[in-house]
């Protein structure tokens, strides 16, 4: 009981902490949304187009170059709040999720330009990639619910 | 379960507390989206051979209260699937899951944020489904913080839920221009075990000439070992960026996630194996339409040999209707088993609405060759067609696909997709 009381007493300060601070101090607020293309007139594209690549937010690391896909990670987990101007959950969730039946690319097998992952016949290079480097599947799939698609090869 | 019955009241004063709190004036909104999709696929089930399957899926989005502003809203996402023919190929014709569904309330000051329900948490080592409440605010102009309890949604199906617990949190030091150093902690109970016990720093600095280092590590308590370090740098030069990186990942304090280990990753975690990758990506944003990608990796084992990948690829969007690309990657194994060649060529034709009754043409083909066979196949073929319309001012999009893969798992398999998405949005 002691070992789980004093997480629990250090969340009950931390949130009294946090919301006590929170009403004090008036640092730069992020917007709800970005506008949309039908306000702007335009897709944006480019984040650094109309915002400073390094303002109150650094708008250069939020760019999409053609390695995003891949690399997108550390700017995520540092930035969920900016990504969160222009993506809901949702959009996250095709990939990162506790339970996906449908691999992205094939629930969206029309947005190629995309280049999501696994597209194509990865049932067969998956036992490669696999091998190769197991910790890049271990992301997506290793809790015991996301695994559900492995068990049934793996056990 | 005392302590059961101190979340659950904690959690219920917390429903309590987010209800009590001020409601701005603005406009209630709703916008609901809805993908319907349908498959059509042949299988080999315990029930027959070449036995049709037909899943339907549907994908349902809410949001409601007050989304374009600060204030009070609801948003829930998830999935269901039945399977039409029911012939066996799924272990039940009806599936679902609740990806998300929760209240939250937005501050227009110190960017506060709370979140009580079913969410996903992506910040320091956390990357969780979790049912229960997260709070998020900024301490100060350089200082912000954000803590999360609940219960872990991935744990649900070993012994149930009696026993499982999650929180954590991290508090993130940042200097407009400078950078960012961030600090995480994340404990998991899984039927009163320890799951996992994760601690991480997270950095950004923003160097001068427009470069930029980032990177993480995260040091697993429960085994007393660093799982992981991942560093990149960001370096521009005229049009072209360069991105040297490392990775490292220790198998046992990587994939050693105590209670809630799974196959194939818990016979890796009883290894001494550790991983090193060293790679660069470079991009080089020829003009606005032709971007020209090249990779290399590294991959350094403690025991096993190195295996390189090398990999170039380039698109060509000559407006916002076309996008044509391709790419070849190489994986050379230390084993001819671990050796393959990837090519991919793809196109996206749209706005054809002037000319044709449909909106837009996609296709894609991707081919591998395997150096040794894998089912006795040294190559996989797999093309795709697609194309769609929308209707009613854009706020229903139909979309349909088809595929046909040759490989090592199937001599012949051809599969059809029809999706149709409608979008809803309202004030209320």
């Amino acid at each position: 009981m002691k070992k789980i009381f004093s997480p629990l007493a250090v969340l009950i300060i931390c949130l009294a902490v946090l919301a006590a601070c929170s009403t004090m101090n008036n640092s730069f607020q992020l917007p709800n949304n970005h506008p949309s293309p039908d306000d702007l007139g335009e897709q944006p594209k480019v984040c650094t187009n109309c915002h400073d690549a390094r303002g109150d937010i650094p708008f250069e690391r939020f760019v999409h170059g053609p390695t995003w896909g891949e690399n997108h990670r550390q700017a995520a987990y540092q930035g969920e709040r900016v990504c969160a101007l222009c993506h809901q959950t949702s959009f996250c969730n095709d990939c990162h999720a506790t339970r996906v039946e449908l691999k992205p690319s094939l629930r969206h097998q029309t947005d190629n330009v995309r280049r999501m992952p696994h597209r194509g016949d990865y049932l067969s290079r998956h036992r490669i990639d696999g091998r190769v480097d197991p910790t890049s599947c271990f992301r997506c799939h290793g809790n015991p619910k996301a695994a559900a698609t492995c068990v049934t090869c793996h056990g | 379960m005392k302590v059961r019955f101190c979340v659950a009241r904690g959690l219920l004063l917390a429903v309590l507390a987010l209800l009590a709190l001020p409601m701005n004036s603005a406009a209630v909104e709703l916008r609901v989206q809805s993908d319907t999709l349908l498959r059509v696929f042949e299988r080999d089930t315990t029930s027959g051979t070449d036995n049709l399957v037909t899943p339907g899926y549907e994908y349902l989005q809410v949001d409601m209260g007050s989304l374009s502003e600060a204030g009070l809203s609801f948003h829930a996402y998830g999935w269901g699937r039945y399977d039409f023919a029911d012939n066996d190929f799924y272990q039940d014709a009806d599936a679902g899951e609740l990806l998300y569904g929760y209240l939250e309330y937005k501050r227009e000051n110190a960017n506060l944020n709370i979140r009580l329900g079913r969410q996903y948490i992506f910040e320091g080592v956390a990357n969780e489904s979790v049912d229960g409440l997260r709070l998020s605010s900024d301490l100060s102009e350089n200082i912000s913080a954000s803590i999360y309890a609940g219960q872990p949604v991935g744990l649900d199906s070993t012994s149930g839920r009696s026993g499982d617990s999650i929180y954590g949190g991290r508090v993130a030091l940042h200097k407009m221009s400078l950078g960012e150093v961030g600090l995480s902690y994340k404990n998991i109970q899984n039927d009163s075990d320890t799951a996992e016990e994760m601690a991480g720093v997270d950095i950004a600095l923003y160097l001068p000439k427009g470069i930029n280092f980032f990177g993480n590590s995260s040091y697993n308590l429960d085994s007393n070992g660093f799982a992981e370090h991942s560093y990149e740098f960001s370096i521009p030069y005229e049009n072209f960026r360069f991105r040297p990186f490392f990775q490292m990942f220790n198998y046992a304090d990587y994939f050693a996630t105590g209670a809630n280990s799974v196959n194939p990753f818990r016979v890796l975690a009883t290894g001494d194996e550790e991983i090193s990758i060293y790679g660069i990506d470079l991009s080089w944003l020829k003009s606005e339409a032709w971007t020209f990608v090249g990779k290399f990796k590294y991959y350094d084992y403690d025991q096993a040999d190195g295996n390189q990948y090398y990999g170039l690829a380039a698109t060509w969007h000559p407006g916002e209707a076309t996008d044509l690309g391709g790419e070849v990657g190489y994986l050379n194994g230390d084993l001819s088993k671990n050796t393959y060649l990837l090519t991919r060529l793809f196109a996206t034709v749209d706005q054809l609405g002037d000319k044709l009754w449909l909106d837009f043409l996609t296709g894609d083909i991707v081919y591998a060759s395997y150096d040794q066979d894998i089912y006795g196949e040294d190559y996989s073929l797999f093309v795709s067609l697609g194309t769609g319309k929308t209707f009613l001012d854009g706020r229903l999009r139909v979309k349909l696909s088809g595929d046909y893969s040759q490989d090592p798992y199937f001599d012949d398999d051809l599969r059809g997709l029809l999706s149709l998405t409608y979008n809803y949005d309202h004030g209320l």
